[in-house]
């Protein structure tokens, strides 16, 4: 699904250069529950946002679905982006004006999915999450691990191939953590593809492979599955 | 998807209540502002565009050259008309109205009044002007003399019910027949009257009629359609050459003839003396149409930066909505969709404000504009339009600065000094700038236009105007004026009193003199002034040399001339000590008298007097005694019991004169009207001054809080380590202050060109002072220093434990 060759990204400032990927070469099949471990700094973020068509690379290749997207302009990215990938982030990143409903809603008003069509599958995804007698409240009405299940409804609900998790348990106690990443794993028993960026050893072990990053490249791969 | 956008552009605009009440509110204030004017202006430019045909309209008008300068005038000799119809083919038809002042007295049975809004004027003047008729025949209603189309508001006053047509009405004593009713004439025609007299019955001798040097009349043209009237301009101006040249040079001018499209007569005309026209100022529209442009623009500016500055607060959403599949152009959309809203949210308080303004607006401007954009929907669709412009003029910067963020960035919590890009930081900078320019020219032009306007009301004119009526004399007034004023002058409150013509403020003859010489007679044109014994006394005018004209010096009536200091300048004789003595010859107005020439000498010279408004510069003035001519009498009252004055003057007018009302003005109410137009321009500046400071201040003050929230962690910072309060404020104004002070100095030389500009239509005029930038300057900052210091204080005085915690 996700193959990465050679990967190059170098960010700038006036005088200091920071390489946060370095020739990475890196490979994601369908089905898979990856997850991508190091220290701060060492580039995984900057991966998830390559992966996740947010961020461009310098040069190397990607190809999502045998298709080469380092070229693509901003709309295709989005396109691509709104049709297959989902978000979840470690802040959970839901929008204060809009209610619960609301917010899960958005990503399939911009895939232009009518409105009846939309109200069953966002009730549907609500209910899987349990947080459907909250579907008329504010984000901030919500506790964390309540935020982020809405986040993970929002991230699946236009039933995404793959999705992207920034440390999805790190503003979470351990219960609420425990909560999100069985959420996870039930996507990708269903199919999902995962890819998911933590420093929790116990998150990780939820995966099928670790992929451990130092400087820019992957140094270790744990094949737990 | 819209649906979602309108439901996240209320919600934000109802979350951050404060920024949503600023934009609205300066917004408003901004197109009502627009609004007014732009009412005010339409209402201007609609003049004469009713007229059928008018396109092949033009008035024609001159601009005369005389030792004196140049003047235009609106008025032209009879022969222009003559000439146009005789020889050009392409002229279709033409009018003429004659120049006349004064009332005429109109009686029919017992209603007995003076009418001022009349005019005679020749048959045609219907097919040029086709005004509507309730009763007669346009074709032929002034085509005899002594016939007369009125108004049907004059036909009521004067016949009641009665049908007025083919009744005789007493014009000045003289029998008139109505030969036409007129519907009313239309508020947008240029010409103002309910009374048309047919030119045939105002008794002018043949001879005058064939003159090319006497400008006493109003002249229209019709052309033919398809007309090159650039060509035929040429044309005519070649025959005035040729033909008027020669009997005008003599007299000391000679005159180029040009049209003027009927367009723009109402608003190209204000430079003309002599006009009859109901005459608009298209400087004085052209500076509100930009002056309304300016509150609006000042207020746009206050969206886009109140708009880019809390850019942060929304960062999170959009990256957020990027992520989840949201393209640039989707958020462009929701954002202008936003600004949109607030704008039609503005346009529809601005309307109501409009509407409850407008009739202090009418009042003001002596106008009837309507405006009810509920019941107009062409008007209402106009109105929305406008407000979506406005909404994405203002709206399109922000929405393209937003929608650019980079969602990795703003959702790692990078905040807005970072996260919105450097040209957004120097274009608030500079959008305050521009704000505060406009703000400071504002206020520099509105202190320069009122200083004027005080000028023009409070300087010495040289004679005093106070406490006199004046009045035109008729019947045995006019025949014994002497007899008169004795009467008059028993009562005590009445100090002194003065027969005419040629007072100040009031109509005068513009003529000329001729000086004796070796090589010669040399004719100057001069204004005549016809005056008795008392009116230099009367007026409180001031010798320089010589004396007054007395009753002991017989040869006085005869022999005698007085004249201005400008005078004895522009005949060439020196000083007003070697002009005592000097000869002045002058052509009588009555030719069948026994001697033409009157052959005097100057006796007396005096000071310079502003007989007419400051507008106009005092030129060559003679004074002399010509009892045929006496036209007014002006009186000079004690202001103590003014009504019993007044009382009394009419009680003795009436024993002289029983057959004519008194129709008496005061002195220094005519002057005061004069410049009507000035103290308009002038309260309307203020008003519009205001409002634009207030606009901008209120962009300020949401700038400052916006500031003061982003630099909260440096200020918390700042207080732990030390700093004092009054040193933050002094930090978070400074920032402000340098706008406003680089605004200052872009305003003052634009402000200084433009007043200069205004200032040179003026003859007299006020200096533009230094101080008045220096007052502007400080006025701006600190106006502004006192609309950020709410938010810097507030911010200086916060506990830094409460914002550090929350970072």
């Amino acid at each position: 699904m996700i193959r990465i060759k050679e990967l190059e990204k170098v960010y700038r400032t006036e005088d200091v250069e920071t390489v946060a990927l370095n020739k990475l070469t890196f490979e994601v099949k369908e089905g898979e529950f990856v997850a991508v471990m190091g220290p701060s700094g060492c580039g995984k973020s900057t991966l998830l946002n390559i992966v996740g068509l947010l961020d461009d690379p310098d040069s190397g290749s990607f190809l999502f679905n045998d298709i080469e997207v380092v070229d693509f302009n901003e709309r295709k990215r989005a396109d691509l982006r709104k049709r297959n990938i989902g978000f979840v982030f470690q802040s959970f990143n839901l929008i204060d004006e809009l209610t619960v409903f609301e917010n899960v809603e958005l990503p399939l008003i911009y895939l232009g999915v009518k409105t009846d069509e939309r109200k069953k599958r966002v009730e549907a995804v609500l209910d899987k999450m349990q947080i459907m007698h909250r579907r008329n409240h504010y984000p901030q009405q919500l506790s964390g691990g309540q935020q982020q299940r809405v986040a993970v409804a929002r991230a699946v609900v236009n039933n995404p191939r793959l999705i992207l998790a920034d440390e999805p348990t790190g503003n979470l106690d351990s219960s609420n953590g425990n909560e999100v990443m069985q959420l996870l794993t039930d996507l990708n028993e269903q199919g999902t593809t995962i890819i998911m960026v933590t420093h929790s050893e116990h998150d990780a072990r939820y995966s099928h492979r670790i992929i451990r990053m130092l400087d820019g490249q992957t140094v270790t791969e744990n094949i737990l599955v | 998807m819209l649906k979602n956008y309108f439901k996240t552009a209320l919600r934000n605009l109802l979350r951050y209540k404060g920024f949503t009440a600023i934009n609205i509110l300066s917004l408003s204030i901004g197109i009502t502002g627009c609004m007014l004017i732009g009412l005010f202006v339409w209402d201007e430019w609609k003049y004469d565009k009713f007229i059928q045909g008018g396109e092949n309209v033009y008035r024609l008008y001159t601009e005369r050259k005389s030792t004196e300068g140049n003047t235009s005038t609106a008025s032209v000799a009879p022969m222009f008309a003559t000439h146009l119809k005789q020889q050009f083919p392409e002229v279709d038809n033409t009018l003429r109205i004659l120049m006349a002042g004064g009332k005429l007295l109109l009686e029919h049975e017992n209603v007995k009044a003076y009418e001022e809004k009349y005019m005679f004027t020749e048959a045609s003047f219907f097919s040029i002007f086709p005004l509507k008729f309730l009763q007669g025949d346009p074709k032929t209603a002034l085509a005899e003399p002594s016939s007369v189309v009125i108004t049907s508001d004059l036909a009521s006053k004067y016949f009641g019910n009665q049908s007025a047509l083919g009744k005789t009405i007493k014009v000045e004593q003289e029998n008139f027949v109505v030969k036409g009713v007129l519907a009313g004439v239309p508020e947008h025609f240029h010409l103002d009257f309910n009374l048309l007299l047919s030119l045939k019955s105002a008794g002018l001798p043949e001879s005058r009629m064939e003159s090319w040097g006497w400008q006493q009349f109003f002249t229209y043209v019709k052309v033919k359609p398809g007309t090159n009237v650039g060509q035929l301009q040429s044309k005519f101006q070649a025959e005035v050459k040729r033909l008027a040249h020669p009997k005008t040079s003599p007299g000391g001018f000679t005159y180029q003839a040009y049209f003027q499209p009927l367009k723009n007569i109402h608003l190209q005309s204000s430079e003309f003396s002599y006009d009859n026209a109901k005459r608009g100022n298209e400087t004085y529209v052209n500076g509100l149409s930009s002056i309304a442009l300016f509150v609006l623009i000042i207020a746009c500016f206050n969206f886009i930066n109140l708009a880019t500055a809390r850019s942060f607060r929304r960062a999170k959403e959009i990256g957020v909505r990027k992520v989840i599949g949201a393209d640039r152009r989707q958020l462009l959309l929701q954002f202008t969709g936003e600004t949109i809203l607030l704008s039609l949210v503005s346009v529809l308080v601005a309307t109501i404000a409009s509407m409850i303004i407008l009739p202090a607006l009418n009042t003001f401007t002596e106008k009837q504009i309507a405006f009810n954009p509920f019941t107009d929907p062409i008007l209402a669709a106009g109105l929305i339009a406008a407000g979506m412009l406005i909404g994405i003029l203002a709206g399109i910067y922000p929405a393209i600065v937003l929608s650019g963020f980079q969602p990795i960035k703003v959702l790692k919590g990078i905040k807005s000094s970072s996260a919105s890009p450097g040209h957004v930081q120097w274009l608030r900078q500079a959008l305050v700038i521009i704000q505060f320019s406009l703000s400071a020219l504002l206020i520099i032009s509105t202190t320069i236009v009122y200083r004027q306007v005080r000028f023009l009301h409070e300087t010495d004119m040289g004679f005093n105007k106070d406490e006199i009526l004046y009045f035109p004399v008729r019947g045995e007034v006019a025949k014994n004026p002497e007899a008169f004023k004795d009467e008059l002058k028993r009562s005590a409150n009445v100090v002194a009193a003065t027969a005419g013509y040629g007072l100040p403020g009031d109509q005068y003859a513009g003529d000329g003199v001729i000086i004796p010489g070796k090589e010669g007679d040399k004719r100057h044109s001069a204004n005549l002034f016809i005056v008795d014994h008392d009116y230099i006394s009367t007026l409180g005018i001031k010798m320089v040399a010589g004396r007054d004209f007395s009753k002991d010096m017989a040869t006085d009536v005869d022999e005698a001339f007085i004249i201005s200091e400008t005078a004895v300048r522009e005949l060439g004789f020196g000083t007003p000590q070697k002009a005592l003595g000097q000869p002045i010859h002058w052509d009588k107005w009555e030719k069948d008298s026994l001697n033409p020439l009157k052959k005097g000498r100057v006796i007396g010279v005096i000071k310079d007097f502003h007989y007419k408004s400051l507008h106009e510069k005092v030129t060559t003035t003679v004074l002399q005694i010509y009892p045929p001519a006496l036209a007014k009498m002006a009186v000079k009252v004690k202001t103590a019991d003014l009504p019993n004055t007044i009382a009394y003057i009419k009680q003795v007018w009436s024993r002289f004169s029983p057959d004519y009302p008194l129709d008496y003005k005061f002195m220094d109410e005519s002057f005061a009207a004069m410049y009507k137009s000035e103290d308009k321009l002038g309260s309307l500046l203020w008003i519009f001054t205001i409002m634009a400071v207030v606009v901008g201040c209120m962009g300020l003050f949401g700038l400052a809080a916006f500031s003061a929230e982003q630099r909260n962690k440096e200020i918390s910072i700042r207080k732990v380590l030390g700093a004092s309060i009054g040193g933050i404020v002094a930090l978070l104004s400074r920032s402000f202050l340098k706008p406003v002070f680089i605004a200052s100095v872009i305003a003052f030389p634009i402000a200084w060109f433009a007043m200069n500009k205004w200032l040179e239509n003026f003859p007299y005029r006020v200096t533009i002072s230094w101080w008045v930038f220096g007052i502007a300057a400080v006025a701006a900052l600190l106006i502004a220093l006192i609309t950020v210091s709410f938010q810097t204080i507030k911010a200086a005085l916060s506990n830094p434990v409460t914002s550090l915690r929350n970072e």
